[in-house]
């Protein structure tokens, strides 16, 4: 409470009517401060979380799945991904190391890291070098205009296919 | 105090509450949940419906740099349905993007493709509006302090609301096509075609400069129209041309509005250099300095007739039922002007009358020989008058005015002005012949045609009458007669001229006549008639050295032009003449 | 309740683990004795600020209308909003009002943050200016308090030279343009004129230069200038032994003249100073706890729910993005300058710099002109007449030139009628 019921330095005498209505005042202001510093608490962290970033788009489409004939395998160095299609089958894999974040090339067993030499399998999985996990994997969805759109927001277990 | 304490900190408490409460629900949160319930009722897997299940409301993007400016583009967050072909039906904001063979889009096995995807082009570099705003009335560009507002489907509240109507439409949005599709004629543009023959057909390029396309000088540089002003702007003005600035003498074309659209959406694609042009397209161009080339107009007997009308002579002059108020009449030029007149003031009117306005337009030299023919053919002299009133009425009203003070309807676009006749001290100071001779010989280098092919001597005499009893109010007097040499008795040379500079500077005649003796001194401006501009030649040469001393020497009574005689001895004002005389440029 | 000497089990101490913490921070219990309200003031650091009592007339509102007190909240305010809105401004010509458009459009609470900002910004320019006029109509600068009011006088100053440079950091055509004006009124200064605007810009017209000295003057240096004027303003109210009162008429109390020694006082025993008498305390103060706590927690609710209020109902400006071709017209400075302008336009040097330069000088020359002792303590006390009447005639003039600018200058600052 941040009254003091007893002041000897009050000059005007406090009879026992007032105090009720004291009390209910002093309750009344600190509730609302206190509600309002909380609210402000939470607005303050709301405030601070960006709504928007100024990067690339991590969901982003990237054309039509009669662009990837069955049997390709294709980096795209701009927005890391590697578009792996397989019978009517679509996956995105990411090409990010997860090691120190080089981008890694398509090699015939896989990928492979230039800058510390990791491996990965056709999957991503780590087969050598210092690459601690696999590389993610992510969701592949269809579009209603019919693009092929990756979320790199949306990782999915490695696996996962879109079915065309 | 308590109590006021417990209330603030109540309205504290309430205020927090209720800005929370605005942060939260957004309008573009409602959308998008409208959005992915209605996907949710079109999805045809389960696989769909959990995606659509796990989305929850989120701000979109595309960030566009392709198109000189960082374009942050945040319209799909509500108008999210913008690339889903299934919302076709829907309402706005949650409606597809329509798909038009117009726009470049190809229909494949039932599928619509877009030609101009919206990852590469975003929103804003066609429609305009803000992109980074997120409520309707930041994003469409509402807000009157938004330079761009949402091009033909937003005007905004400041603007004219006789103009608004006219300023929505789809068409406006051709202005922005052509900011990459700048080929002239190109299908998807018609109205910016339309607009740019318009320019031409419309002598609008006689007057302003377009980078490329035209060098007009007498009005403001519409290089980067587009760019620097809204459509609201440029309606207004076309429309009335005063508007903005009380001294335009822009004409009144009293376009039809369809014309007067065209115009402001050619004008709204004029932006400098636009994005398929590189500076260096622009800046060939402009060295070229592409001849305007003007489709020749009609052939045939009434060519010149019709090429008055084409070229739009009427937006200015008066001929026939048609009158722009502004330049003088043509009904009587055969009887006014001879053919080497005609031809040198076409070819650049000021080298005839240099102060004009008119402009030197580029038709093609076949159409000027046409115009002038016609122009000589009109040697119908105008109904005889039987009294000296109706003829100041019809030939001299024009320009001097119906209460004879210089106030025509044309006297605004006339320099030197025409001469107010009620200024007694001027009309009362001068010898009868001469006036007899401006009206019958006309006035070099000005707009007073000689009249004497049309007005006999009587009439003209009649007409001096008129003029001198019911505006100058003055009868002649005998006129003291001055002292004055019938030629400059200082010769000509270098040194003269020289001397005569320096007092025309010291004695600052500069003041009213200009450093350049171009009339257009500092204090200028205020007096009527305006100081004499020295370098019309077509002038000064008309005027003998006799006059020239009485103009100095005793000043020119009703104008602000005072005498000099108690200043400048006679061997000095023979400098001044002489000084005067060597400014004159051979002729054209 | 002492500590118990017996050693504790683990147990124990994880379940006194909450109260051991509590108590660890908080070593005093809320006062319910004059000693304990007295040890306020010694036992926490905040209110460390405060004297041990106050004189009643000091927290009297008719007195001092809080304004001081409404001068600091705002400050404090306009900080917290301030760091706020700086982790989203970027200071560059080409990125500032986009910013200020994501500001308004995505980031949560943005429109509102930077609304605060600007209100409290325009409140503290008036408040501090009410204050400065509470000041002097109360007398309250004289003898021992000439050098406070000298502070006072920079302190107002700075104030608005924040609200300055603050000014042009949104970058659209008001900004722009209301500092193109205000810089070349300064650059009017006779000699050094051109060479301050060149500093103050970084170049001869204001552009990403200037943009990037105004942000750091306006985030770093002036606020760090102003909080230590503002510290040594206030230790200077304590030395001066509280806000200016009426000089006491009546006799004091009977027992004021009672000497009580006793150490609870701490080390104001040793302090020394014209008015911290020991003991002699006169019977018209109150203890700070509650008293002059509550006091400053009221003006603060009551300063943050206008604020918030104000806030809430009125949108900050944002106008066109800057276009250095084309200058409004009017192009018009802050309102605390327009009267300014409104002199200038009638003559440079003495409108912009003269009249000014006179005024300014002259209020700090305030208490060393005005050496009488009379009059302290209250309004628009009869012994200071002439004084109160020529503050308040200055005062008004000011006034009426910043409404003529405000609102009867049109298009090329001709007279207009704004109805």
């Amino acid at each position: 409470m941040m009254v003091a019921p007893h002041s000897h330095d009050n000059p005007v005498a406090t009879t026992d009517s007032q105090m009720p209505r004291r009390r209910l005042l002093a309750w009344l202001s600190g509730f609302g401060l206190f509600a309002s510093a909380l609210l402000a608490v939470v607005s303050d962290w709301l405030f601070f979380k960006p709504r928007v970033t100024y990067g690339p788009n991590a969901r982003f489409a990237i054309g039509k799945p009669d662009d990837f004939p069955p049997g390709t395998r294709i980096a795209r160095d701009v927005e890391r991904v590697c578009i792996v299609r397989e019978g009517n089958k679509l996956a995105a894999i990411s090409t990010t190391c997860t090691h120190l974040g080089c981008i890694v090339a398509i090699a015939d067993t896989g990928f492979a890291c230039p800058c510390h030499g990791s491996h990965y399998d056709q999957d991503g999985n780590v087969t050598g070098g210092p690459a601690p996990k696999p590389l993610p994997w992510f969701q592949v969805s269809l579009a209603p205009n019919g693009d092929i759109v990756i979320d790199k927001n949306a990782p999915v277990d490695p696996g996962t296919y879109l079915t065309v | 105090m308590r109590l006021a304490l417990a209330i603030a900190s109540l309205v504290v408490l309430a205020v927090h509450g209720v800005v929370f409460r605005n942060q939260f629900f957004h309008e573009w949160e409602r959308h998008q949940t409208a959005y992915i319930e209605q996907a949710r009722s079109f999805a045809k897997s389960d696989r769909e419906r959990a995606e659509l299940d796990a989305r929850s409301p989120r701000i979109e993007q595309i960030i566009v740099t392709s198109f000189g400016d960082t374009h942050v583009d945040r319209c799909t967050t509500c108008h999210l349905a913008a690339d889903d072909p299934r919302f076709g039906n829907h309402a706005e904001p949650l409606k597809t993007h329509p798909y038009s063979e117009a726009l470049g889009d190809v229909e494949r096995n039932g599928q619509w493709e877009r030609r101009h995807k919206f990852a590469d082009f975003g929103c804003t570099v066609c429609h305009d509006g803000e992109g980074r705003g997120l409520d309707t009335f930041y994003a469409h560009g509402q807000d009157e302090f938004w330079p761009d507002p949402l091009m033909g489907y937003v005007t905004q509240a400041n603007w004219r609301k006789d103009f608004s109507p006219h300023l929505l439409g789809k068409e406006y949005m051709e202005a922005k096509c052509a900011q990459c599709h700048t080929e002239e004629g190109f299908a998807g543009t018609p109205h910016v075609n339309r607009g740019r023959k318009l320019f031409y057909a419309m002598n609008c390029y006689g007057c302003h400069k377009i980078d490329g396309m035209s060098e007009g000088t007498l009005g403001p540089d519409l290089t980067e129209a587009g760019k620097k002003f809204k459509v609201d702007y440029l309606w207004e003005s076309i429309v009335e041309p005063r508007a903005n600035l009380d001294t335009s003498f822009m004409p009144n074309f009293h376009l039809p509005q369809d014309d007067v659209e065209a115009l402001v959406i050619f004008l709204k694609s004029r932006r400098g250099v636009n994005f398929a042009e590189t500076s260096l397209d622009r800046y060939k161009a402009h060295v070229a300095n592409v001849a305007v080339v003007i489709p020749p107009g009609t052939a045939g007997e009434k060519a010149g007739e019709q090429l008055l009308g084409d070229r739009a002579c009427t937006a200015c002059h008066k001929l026939g039922d048609k009158d722009g108020g502004i330049a003088p009449d043509l009904s009587y030029e055969g009887l006014i002007r001879d053919e080497q007149w005609l031809n040198d003031h076409f070819a650049n009117p000021r080298s005839r009358v240099p102060d004009s306005i008119m402009p030197a337009f580029r038709f093609p030299t076949e159409d000027f020989q046409k115009l002038m023919a016609y122009l000589e053919s009109l040697k119908t002299p105008p109904p005889s008058a039987r009294d000296a009133r109706t003829t100041f009425a019809n030939l001299c009203a024009r320009c001097h005015g119906e209460k004879g003070d210089g106030n025509g309807k044309v006297a605004w676009y006339i320099d030197p002005s025409p001469r107010d006749f009620t200024k007694q001290g001027f009309m009362a100071s001068k010898p009868r012949a001469r006036f007899i001779a401006s009206i019958q010989e006309g006035v070099g280098g000005t707009s007073m045609p000689p009249w004497k092919r049309i007005l006999k001597d009587e009439q003209i005499a009649g007409v001096l009458d008129y003029v001198m009893q019911d505006f100058a109010k003055e009868p002649f007097k005998q006129l003291r007669p001055r002292n004055l040499p019938e030629t400059n008795p200082v010769p000509s040379s270098p040194e003269s001229i020289a001397r005569g500079e320096q007092l025309f500077v010291a004695k600052r005649c500069i003041g009213c006549h200009g450093r350049k003796a171009d009339g257009k001194g500092a204090s200028s401006l205020d007096i009527l008639p305006h100081p004499r501009n020295f370098r019309n030649h077509w002038f000064v040469e008309s005027v003998a050295d006799k006059r020239l001393f009485e103009s100095i020497e005793y000043g020119v009574q009703g104008t602000a032009m005072p005498s000099w005689i108690d200043t400048l001895s006679t061997n000095e004002v023979g400098d001044v003449i002489n000084f005067i005389r060597s400014l004159q440029t051979t002729r054209k | 309740m002492t500590p118990t000497k017996k050693p504790s089990g683990a147990l124990t101490t994880l379940r006194e683990l909450p109260q051991n913490v509590w108590n660890s921070i908080f070593r005093n219990p809320l006062p319910s004795t004059d000693l304990e309200r007295s040890s306020t003031s010694f036992t926490n650091f905040f209110l460390h600020i405060h004297p041990v009592k106050v004189n009643k007339n000091t927290l009297r509102p008719a007195y001092t209308l809080g304004l001081g007190l409404m001068a600091t909240f705002l400050f404090v305010i306009l900080v917290v909003t301030g760091v706020l809105l700086m982790f989203y401004y970027v200071p560059s010509t080409t990125q500032a009002y986009d910013r200020m458009l994501d500001l308004r459009g995505t980031v949560a609470f943005g429109i509102f943050l930077r609304n605060m900002h600007r209100w409290s910004a325009h409140g503290m320019v008036a408040i501090v200016f009410l204050h400065m006029c509470r000041v002097f109509f109360t007398g309250a600068y004289k003898k021992p308090r000439e050098f406070n009011w000298v502070l006072g006088v920079f302190l107002l100053l700075v104030t608005l030279f924040l609200s300055f440079t603050g000014y042009l950091l949104p970058w659209d055509q008001l900004a722009f343009w209301a500092i193109t004006v205000g810089t070349s009124i300064a650059g009017y200064a006779p000699i050094v004129g051109q060479q301050i605007k060149f500093v103050l810009l970084g170049d001869t017209t204001v552009g990403q230069e200037a943009l990037l000295r105004f942000y750091v003057l306006h985030v770093a240096v002036l606020p760090a200038v102003l909080v230590l004027l503002m510290a040594i303003h206030f230790w200077r109210i304590r030395k001066d032994g509280g806000l200016s009162r009426p000089e006491k008429v009546a006799a004091p109390a009977p027992d004021a003249g009672v000497v009580k020694l006793k150490k609870i006082y701490g080390l104001q025993g040793f302090v020394r100073g014209p008015f911290t008498k020991l003991g002699n305390v006169p019977d018209d103060s109150v203890y700070s706890w509650p008293n002059l706590l509550m006091a400053e927690i009221f003006v603060f609710v009551l300063t943050i729910s206008v604020i918030l209020v104000v806030s809430l109902l009125f949108n900050a400006p944002l106008e066109q993005p800057v276009n250095v071709m084309h200058p409004p017209n009017p192009a018009k400075a802050p309102w605390y300058f327009l009267g300014l302008q409104e002199m200038v336009s009638y003559s440079a040097f003495w409108g912009g710099i003269g009249i000014p330069g006179m005024m300014a000088a002259l209020l700090l020359l305030v208490p060393y002109i005005d050496r009488s002792t009379h009059g302290v303590g209250k309004w628009f006390a009869k012994e200071r007449l002439l004084a109160n009447t020529i503050f308040l005639t200055l005062v008004i003039l000011n006034v009426i030139f910043i409404v003529i600018g405000t609102f009867f200058r049109g298009p090329n600052w001709s007279l207009v009628w704004p109805f």
